[in-house]
């Protein structure tokens, strides 16, 4: 203990500064979040493992129940226990999600780094290229897409929202990328000759992932929403297959018999989102560190 | 002295940056040399071009929209016209630079020890531990206490005056001849700035390099300097030893300089004396000197016609102007 005394004393001394701020805690309701996020991902990885029922068995003897210990959400019309569709739904739109994001994020974030760091005509071509999808409304080019492209195939809506995204994170990643690309230590990697491939991967992918991961998380929510829409719309994945929006979609006809069946779905990717946003701007907040403290 | 003995020999140099309103040269028709073990001196106001004029000796420019005529010849390599992976073979090894901002001079996330020893593995093929132990050296060499501690940590948690120290470390990593310095002392208070100088000065003398220091402040290359050289709007005014230039300066734009910064030996409540006016616009620079609509010396001949550096007196020594201050001995600001 004392020795490590010592070495405060001697840090403060040589005009280190002790960093309170830095050390700031993210918030018990963060960690909620992180938890909540954390089990739906783990109930939609082990959702074959968990003691489920079938999300597709239909049970005629339990049609239509409110929430009890045998179904702990009910049940739907058909005798389908709403809780296990719900989880086997959340499969859906996180396989959605995280591999749209994966194609728009293994495009997007290296084009636009690229993009800020060589500027010129490499990135005027690019850049309006990019302006010009994003002109393009992302969810009416999907639908337009997704109703041609038949038979629907999880793999086709991944590969077309992951495509659209494309330009959302050429974008955002371009500009944050900007901001680091003209910082003096760029230039000064560079008189240390450094390659241009060693400051894009150690000097300016390490500055923008702060802003690329609380990104990620926005875009994880919006995917998630996006294929709630286009369930809703009839143009995700096939029925029986459950997911949270086509859940949502079915339970309109019946919302006066049984209204079990529009909430749960519906809390359970509101919810989701909630805690993705609130993450991702806790995140941001967090990483923001003003220039002054740099 | 011949050219093989000068460490830098820039000719005829000029910078022009295409703008959407037109051509600014920011720096034009710039001659000088450097010898080995030598510090010289750039001083001029801000926007006088000695920022791109150092930027284009190291052969750092934006990749487009502008262009570099003339020769720099730095330990026999031509910079004007190598491409990029060229210079990449003397930046680092044969030059080096550090920057006016040590707050974003270093990576935010990487630590300190490890920006010192990038170039110590890349650039000179060492292993990890000898770069290790090479880095730590070099923090102790610019004066960090505990540098096996300081190694780790993150540039956020130094001051900036032990950031300006880890910058200058980073650039001695690669052992270079030459040692750009663009204004090194502005972004940091007044003590902490003779450290640096101090430092700076020592370092040039223990490694046998040479320093260009870019500044603003006359006050630091008074006596650090060997040579000095006076630009105004992109241009060289007035270049010569330290101790010619500031005794016998010839330049009025050099006068003015001069009693533009504070003397100690003035009573109290001196008020500073300023330039009149601004600097000049590039994109419409007057015909002749580029200093006549300050100058309260200038003849239509100034407005007309601009001059060229023509020698003065003493060896090394050269002013462009018209109508230059009498010769007198004075005593050394």
């Amino acid at each position: 203990m004392s020795s490590s005394i010592e070495v405060n004393e001697m840090v403060e001394e040589a005009g280190v500064h002790d960093r309170p701020e830095r050390k700031k805690k993210l918030g018990l309701l963060f960690w909620i979040c992180v938890g909540w996020i954390t089990l739906n991902f783990l109930a939609a990885i082990l959702a074959n493992v968990l003691p489920l029922q079938s999300p597709i068995f239909q049970d005629y003897s339990a049609v239509n129940v409110g929430p009890s210990l045998h179904h702990l959400l009910g049940t739907d019309d058909l005798g389908r226990d709403i809780f296990s569709r719900v989880v086997y739904g959340s499969r859906v739109s996180i396989e959605v999600s995280l591999g749209a994001m994966l194609i728009g994020f293994g495009a997007g974030a290296p084009l636009g780094m690229l993009a800020a760091y060589r500027r010129g005509k490499f990135d005027a071509i690019l850049s309006s290229v990019m302006y010009v999808f994003l002109a393009f409304p992302a969810i009416i080019a999907t639908i337009a897409v997704l109703s041609f492209w038949t038979p629907r195939s999880l793999f086709k809506i991944i590969v077309v929202i992951g495509i659209a995204s494309i330009p959302l994170v050429y974008r955002v990643i371009r500009s944050a990328a900007m901001t680091v690309a003209t910082k003096d230590y760029v230039v000064a990697a560079k008189v240390q000759g450094a390659t241009d491939r060693r400051i894009l991967m150690k000097e300016l992918l390490p500055n923008v992932a702060p802003i690329g991961v609380s990104f990620l998380l926005v875009g994880i929510a919006t995917v998630v929403t996006l294929e709630g829409a286009l369930a809703f719309l009839g143009l995700s994945v096939n029925a029986p297959t459950p997911s949270w929006g086509n859940m949502i979609n079915e339970s309109l006809s019946r919302l006066q018999l049984n209204p079990w069946l529009a909430v749960f779905p519906s809390l359970a990717m509101c919810l989701f989102l909630l805690c993705l946003n609130f993450i991702g701007d806790r995140l941001r907040a967090h990483f923001d560190v003003s220039e002054g403290k740099l | 002295m011949s050219i093989e003995q000068k460490l830098l020999v820039v000719k005829d140099l000029a910078t022009t940056f295409h703008t959407p309103s037109g051509p600014l040269p920011a720096v034009g028709g710039v001659s000088f040399d450097l010898n080995q073990n030598e510090t010289l001196g750039i001083v001029g106001e801000s926007g006088s071009g000695k920022t791109v004029l150092s930027r284009t000796v190291m052969g750092l420019q934006p990749r487009a929209n502008v262009d570099v005529s003339g020769s720099v010849l730095l330990n026999g390599f031509e910079v004007v016209g190598a491409s990029e992976k060229e210079k990449r073979s003397i930046w680092g090894l044969e030059v080096a630079m550090i920057f006016q901002d040590p707050m974003t001079s270093l990576n935010p996330v990487m630590r300190i020890g490890k920006q010192i020893d990038e170039i110590l593995r890349v650039r000179l093929g060492m292993d990890r531990q000898a770069a290790k132990a090479r880095a730590i050296e070099l923090l102790d060499l610019v004066g960090i206490s505990s540098p096996e501690q300081r190694y780790s940590v993150f540039p956020g948690e130094l001051s900036g005056g032990m950031r300006q120290r880890v910058v200058i470390a980073t650039a001695l990593a690669g052992s270079p001849k030459l040692l750009m310095a663009d204004e090194p002392t502005t972004g940091l208070d007044v003590t902490i700035q003779a450290q640096i100088l101090n430092l700076l000065e020592e370092l040039k003398e223990r490694l046998q390099m040479s320093v260009v220091l870019v500044t603003h402040d006359l006050g630091v290359v008074a006596t650090r300097t060997s040579r000095i050289i006076v630009m105004y709007a992109g241009r060289i005014v007035e270049m010569g030893s330290t101790r010619d230039v500031f005794a016998n300066h010839r330049m009025p734009y050099t006068r003015a300089l001069l009693e533009g910064s504070p003397k100690v030996s003035n009573p109290s409540h001196t008020r500073l004396l300023a330039i009149p006016g601004r600097p000049p616009n590039l994109l419409n620079l007057p015909k002749g000197c580029s200093f006549a609509p300050r100058c309260s010396f200038a003849t239509d001949r100034c407005r007309e016609e601009r001059p060229e550096l023509e020698a003065a007196s003493a060896p090394g020594h050269a002013f462009a102007c018209w109508n230059p201050l009498p010769v007198k001995d004075r005593v050394p600001a």
